[in-house]
């Protein structure tokens, strides 16, 4: 086990190692993706946190990737901000690197999109020890390419992620959330009309016979706004906690594999019916994106009738002693996909296995 | 040298020989886009009609190795699409359709030389739009804007075009033809989709683009301020900033750039005054009346001298009109004039506003300055006259601006690209190890480097092999390496 | 090593002695106007057609450039890419430089006529054109119904054409739609006093084709202006104002035109020489700058064109004084090129249109787009012409309009063609006349 605290002893535990290496964060997606094959030594990255420099009137901060995402919100918070990012693996400490690479995303994405939209520079350090940066602290930035995004979602197959710069969001004056019950067709259905409407959602989900519909705002304005769409919708108020029992949902129970799907939104009841041997739900009616848990041994049928609608599937939870099928059928860019990974780390050290069977 | 009768005879029958300019006079129509300071005549000019016949173009490209670049509407500034010499250019300009417009799912698909406006036009009717404007919407097509990943003035708050799509279908340098992205913008593995947003035309051209619409908002407030000082006007941003406001734009205009824009398009703004600033708040009506509010009291707390709030959309789009002109209306106050890109963060806009006023001083030179004062892009303007022999002197000037920004921790560019322009400068913002692994991306989609050769990235014969200016490795930073 | 930025200028060097003759040639100056920043693309007719940078403005701006430069011969590439436009101005409404692209085309142009030899088809059809249009008596014998062909022929120029290049002549016909012979022939009252009180003394340009083709928009014209308190003269005797031969390059015959214009009217006791034609109005407009290098004549130019009002601008001067009856539906208004582009009158038509009560107006998508009537555009280049027609009348159809209005012969010949007849389409002053007449607006 390495655990290096900084970019520079980063580098040193990657070149003092040799042969194949797993990247390990918080380890709250360790079994997501492809299994890992065997490795010769495990990163550790949990050593490397802590905020590298935050510059509030530029509302940018910039950390080592090994920091607990929750850790950064409470550094940030008493300047009211925030990273406008909430993956429900964050309650569960999970890294702002860790989260990067698996390019995981919560019920705000509808608005802020995924960690994608938010870093806006990144440091790594590829197999032979290279340290490569892009990107900045300014948020508009067009120089060179954009490496953030090509890690974002590579499972540490490409490069360790070193430091990360994240531009920030202010924190909401008011929030509040609207509950319906009702079932994911007549939630569709709603949605419709939110998305429809000039409510601006801040997050729209259906998770288990509930639809949630989340409003941020001003202290003055956010009222009136909440009853205007209670007048739209009907419901009532929900306790914030209850974001946290759909955190819970979306991370899944043991036993049951996790599925994170994705297909135009207007097809999402559709596929989310057709899927076999569900256990629970939540879906963004908004972004198509939903969480699935299924039965382990339904996982290869789910990735093929996503892909038969045209969306995406990625395997996040896989019990343990089950080999269910990380992917499905690979994309068409699979060529491209597999040059960078031979130009990038060419002898195939970094996370071996995690997008087998395509590469 | 040029390429041979039989390769152009093989375009024209890939093609039609209507689709394929090989006439030198014609030829030089394509020999810069919108930097006219670089000029390369291409050896033919390829104008396909569809995808397909994109890709089968670039198959021939690709049998005998010819170089190519792709053009939309010729309007960068970084010589983004200058030709290659012995090289074939692939205008876009034909395909253009719009192909389809979703408005359940809030998403278009459009082919890459539809102007970015086009598409708003499209989606207007379902009361949808397109989010990034760059101030060229009217022209750019959405397939520049995917090369250049093109921001606009309501980026601070809507973000650039990395942002708003979803995939895009891409000719690779082969002639091979990829989806990067999906429908959802969920991405299967690697995000390739977004390392493909900004690349320049450098790893493939694209072919169909799907983009993520928005509702139109429901409330647009749109104001108009003057400030005794660009300082004043800064430190409104600041506290607007400061009081969790995100504002939909805030445009900054000095007093140079006022005077040229409103001789233009005479859209009211007060020439003579030091700065102006455009703040513009969206969203659901309740939420912009309280902020709006609190704009206007901020504006007024440091000395706002007019405030104009756009009564009615026709005012609005006067007040967006005058900023929107305010580049090219420049060579109304002057005969000639560099338009300059860079990016500091904001907080230290000011700084940077008073070192470039001191430069153009020492210069003999005036500065316009608009910028985007939101997210730090500024847009400094060098004006000088080339009959008088000032060209030089200018020239040097704005580069020096470009470098003060990186050395503010800033970056080379902020929408505009690296392109021809600023390639053998990007050693001042990275160093040897970030652009060789920035290579080593390159050579995965275009290993030969087919795909507009000589752009974003610093080559020796480019650039010569004097080295770029020192920067500090992040490693000699941490003590892990010393350079001598 | 400085970081170079982005220049606008081109900076093109002159490497040889410039293409251009020394009459006239397009100043310098006007050239470096242009930063290449490409915003006519989207308004320029031929760009939208076919995509090809050497057939937008800024391509054409740059060519010039070229030759100016030395770089590039008149003839070949040059002189078809120049030909393709159709001067429709559009490019100048859109251009935030200022550039001014009617300025460099217009000494462009003829350039072309007195350096490019033509090809000897494109040279006899040239040549039958301009012996028939700018002739009111010629074209009132082509305008009567039947043997059309028989008549021309009486024109030698087109005779000579016809024999050679029968095909042609349908393009010149597609031009010429049927007209009785009562309008044909008509004229214009040479005084006709205000109604009312008067308001002041306005001389009307008659025209050649608006007056063979187009006399009941004339004959409105006049009603609509007295009633409106303003006395009309109508000067006989008045000839072509040389417009379609100075948007063609014929720079020579469309001065002495314009000479004999200004001495037709500029006797007369009129604030303004009042034309209801687009076309015939912007090139008036244009005397002074034309012939300002011409001592004898420069001062009498400018004082003349100093004087020239479309007649939307007379009329949306003062406040309306006739009283008008209610018309009821949806008014498209197409604006002519050589009206907002080149003259920049776009409010006070649709002003006029105001005026009428219940009507309701409305714009036309891609309204900038010209229709592709543009002089004799659509005669010597009908392809490229009818497409852009037909993209104009199926921007008409998609407002579903009652009438449209539009206020030049050419674009209301081009858009009948291509819209069919179960719209009426009209100019704006007869739609305005039968408001204050009281009658039902006219078909045509």
């Amino acid at each position: 086990m390495n655990a290096p605290t900084d970019l520079r002893t980063l580098r040193t535990a990657v070149l003092d190692t040799s042969g194949r290496l797993a990247v390990a964060g918080a380890g709250t997606a360790a079994g997501w993706g492809g299994a890992l094959e065997p490795v010769d030594a495990v990163l550790d990255t949990t050593g490397m946190r802590g905020v590298i420099a935050h510059n509030p009137g530029d509302m940018t901060v910039s950390v080592r990737a090994g920091t607990p995402l929750r850790e950064l919100a409470a550094e940030l918070a008493p300047h009211g901000q925030h990273v406008a990012f909430d993956a429900a693996r964050v309650a569960g400490g999970a890294t702002v690197g860790g989260l990067f690479a698996t390019a995981d995303a919560g019920p705000a994405a509808l608005v802020h999109g995924s960690l994608r939209d938010l870093v806006i520079g990144v440091t790594l350090v590829l197999a032979d020890g290279t340290v490569a940066s892009s990107g900045g602290h300014v948020i508009k930035n067009v120089a060179g390419y954009d490496l953030a995004k090509l890690v974002h979602g590579s499972y540490g197959t490409l490069a360790v992620i070193a430091e990360v710069v994240l531009r920030l969001h202010p924190v909401p004056e008011s929030t509040a959330t609207l509950s319906v019950a009702c079932t994911l067709p007549e939630a569709a259905e709603l949605a419709a009309v939110v998305l429809g409407g000039p409510y601006e959602p801040a997050a729209l989900e259906w998770a288990e016979g509930t639809l949630l519909i989340k409003v941020d705002g001003t202290e003055r304005a956010l009222p009136a706004r909440v009853e205007r769409l209670r007048a739209a919708v009907g419901g009532s108020t929900a306790e914030p906690d209850i974001w946290e029992r759909h955190a819970a949902l979306v991370r899944g129970a043991d036993g049951r594999a996790s599925i994170r799907v994705g297909v135009l939104p207007s097809r999402l009841p559709e596929l989310l019916g057709a899927l076999p041997r569900v256990s629970t739900t939540t879906a963004g009616l908004g972004t198509g994106v939903a969480t699935v848990t299924v039965e382990p041994d339904a996982v290869a049928e789910a990735h093929r009738l996503v892909h038969e609608m045209g969306g995406t599937s990625a395997l996040r939870a896989r019990p343990a002693g089950t080999d269910a099928p990380a992917w499905g059928p690979p994309p068409s860019a699979l060529g491209v996909l597999r040059a960078i990974k031979a130009e990038l780390d060419p002898k195939g050290r970094f996370g071996p296995g995690r997008f087998a069977p395509w590469m | 040298m040029g390429l041979s009768y039989a390769v152009r005879r093989e375009f024209e029958y890939t093609l039609s020989p209507q689709d394929v300019i090989s006439d030198p006079v014609r030829c030089r129509a394509y020999e810069c886009d919108g930097l006219t300071g670089y000029r390369v005549i291409p050896d033919l000019v390829l104008l396909p009609r569809t995808a397909e016949q994109v890709a089968s173009a670039v198959r021939v490209c690709a049998e005998h190795g010819i170089p190519f670049v792709a053009r939309g509407a010729g309007t960068g500034l970084s010589g983004g699409a200058l030709p290659v010499a012995d090289g074939v250019v692939i205008s876009l300009a034909r395909l253009k359709r719009v192909l389809e417009v979703d408005p359940v799912n809030r998403r278009a698909v459009v082919e890459p030389g539809v102007t970015n406006l086009e598409i708003t036009k499209a989606a207007a009717p379902h009361g949808l739009y397109y989010a990034p404007d760059p101030s060229s919407q009217q022209v750019c097509t959405i397939g520049g804007n995917v090369a250049e990943n093109s921001g606009g003035a309501h980026c601070l708050k809507y973000g650039f075009t990395t942002n708003h799509v979803l995939s895009v279908e891409v000719v690779l340098a082969d002639g091979s033809v990829v989806t990067l992205g999906s429908d959802t913008g969920e991405q299967l593995g690697p995000d390739l989709r977004g390392t493909f947003l900004g690349s320049e035309g450098t790893l493939g051209i694209t072919t169909k683009i799907t983009v993520r619409l928005l509702r139109t908002p429901e409330s647009v407030r749109t104001l108009l301020a003057d400030f005794p000082s660009i300082a004043a006007a800064g430190d409104v941003v600041s506290d607007v900033v400061a009081a969790g406001i995100v504002p939909a734009a805030v445009e900054m205009m000095d007093t140079l750039a006022i005077e040229a824009a409103e001789e233009a398009v005479h859209a009211g703004y007060t020439v003579g005054v030091p700065a102006a600033l455009v703040v513009e708040l969206d969203g659901p009506t309740e939420e912009c009346d309280v902020q709006f509010e609190q704009v206007k009291q901020i504006c007024e707390r440091h000395g706002c001298t007019r405030l104009h709030i756009a009564g009615s959309p026709e005012e609005r789009a006067a007040i967006w009109r005058g900023r929107k002109a305010a580049f090219a209306a420049v060579g109304r106050i002057s005969p000639d004039y560099f338009v300059q890109d860079g990016v500091v963060p904001r907080t230290r806009l000011a700084e940077v506003l008073d070192r470039i006023a001191g430069m153009g001083a020492d210069a003999g030179l005036r500065v316009a300055n608009v910028f985007h004062a939101g997210d730090g892009n500024l847009h400094p303007l060098v004006l000088y006259s080339a009959a008088a022999g000032e060209t030089e002197r200018a020239e040097k000037l704005s580069g020096e601006i470009a470098e003060l920004c990186v050395e503010m921790g800033g970056s080379l560019s902020g929408e505009h690209g690296i392109g021809t322009d600023k390639a053998c400068s990007m050693p001042k913002m990275f160093t040897e190890d970030d652009l060789a692994v920035m290579r080593r991306v390159r050579g995965a989609f275009d290993p030969r480097g087919l795909c507009n050769p000589g752009k974003v990235l610093p080559t020796p014969r480019l650039c010569g092999e004097r080295p770029g200016k020192y920067k500090p490795h992040p490693l000699e930073e941490s003590g892990v390496i010393e350079r001598l | 090593m400085t970081t170079p930025a982005g220049s606008a200028e081109t900076n093109l060097p002159q490497t040889g002695p410039s293409s251009f003759d020394e009459r006239r040639p397009p100043e310098p100056e006007l050239l470096a106007d242009c930063v290449h920043c490409g915003f006519c693309l989207p308004t320029c007719p031929t760009y939208q057609l076919w995509g090809e940078e050497m057939d937008s403005p800024r391509g054409r701006i740059y060519l010039m450039d070229l030759a100016s430069k030395g770089e590039i011969a008149l003839d070949g590439p040059f002189t078809e890419h120049i030909d393709a436009c159709l001067g429709c101005m559009a490019c100048v409404t859109a251009c935030p430089s200022g550039v001014q692209y009617d300025r460099l085309l217009e000494s462009v142009r003829p350039q072309i006529e007195r350096n490019v030899p033509r090809e000897p088809g494109d040279a006899l059809f040239r040549k039958a054109i301009f012996a028939l249009f700018p002739y009111r008596r010629r074209l009132r014998l082509a305008a009567l119904p039947g043997a059309l062909y028989q008549r021309l022929r009486r024109i030698p120029a087109v005779s000579r054409m016809a024999s050679k290049l029968p095909g042609r002549l349908a393009a010149m016909e597609s031009l010429l739609p049927p007209v009785s012979v009562r309008d044909a022939f008509a004229g214009l009252p040479v005084h006709t006093p205000a109604a009312g009180q008067r308001r002041g003394r306005v001389a009307l340009l008659s025209g050649c084709v608006q007056d063979v083709f187009f006399h009941r928009v004339n004959v409105a014209t006049v009603r609509v202006l007295a009633a409106e308190g303003y006395d009309v003269l109508v000067p006989r005797g008045q000839q072509c104002c040389g417009a379609l031969e100075l948007h063609a390059g014929r720079e020579d015959p469309a001065l002495t035109r314009a000479k004999r214009t200004i001495a037709d009217f500029e006797g007369l006791a009129a604030e303004y020489f009042v034309t209801n034609v687009a076309g015939c109005g912007s090139s008036m407009k244009e005397y002074g700058h034309l012939l300002a290098d011409d001592p004898a004549w420069a001062e009498r130019a400018a004082a003349f064109s100093a004087k020239v009002r479309d007649v939307h601008e007379v009329l949306a001067e003062g406040e309306p004084r006739a009283s008008r009856h209610p018309v009821r539906g949806r008014v498209a208004y197409h604006d002519a090129c050589h009206l907002g582009h080149a003259q920049k009158v776009r409010a006070q038509p649709r002003a006029v249109l105001r005026s009428i009560p219940g009507v309701e107006l409305v714009d036309l998508p891609e309204a900038e787009l010209c229709c592709g009537s543009a002089g004799i555009y659509n005669m010597i280049a009908p392809d490229a012409a009818a497409e852009l027609g037909a993209r104009k009348a199926e921007n008409v159809r998609s407002v579903t309009p009652d009438v449209i209005v539009t206020a030049n012969p050419g674009c209301l010949l081009q858009i009948g063609k291509h819209l069919g007849k179960d719209i009426p389409l009209l100019h704006p002053v007869q739609l305005l006349d039968a408001s204050i007449r009281g009658v039902p607006i006219p078909r045509t």
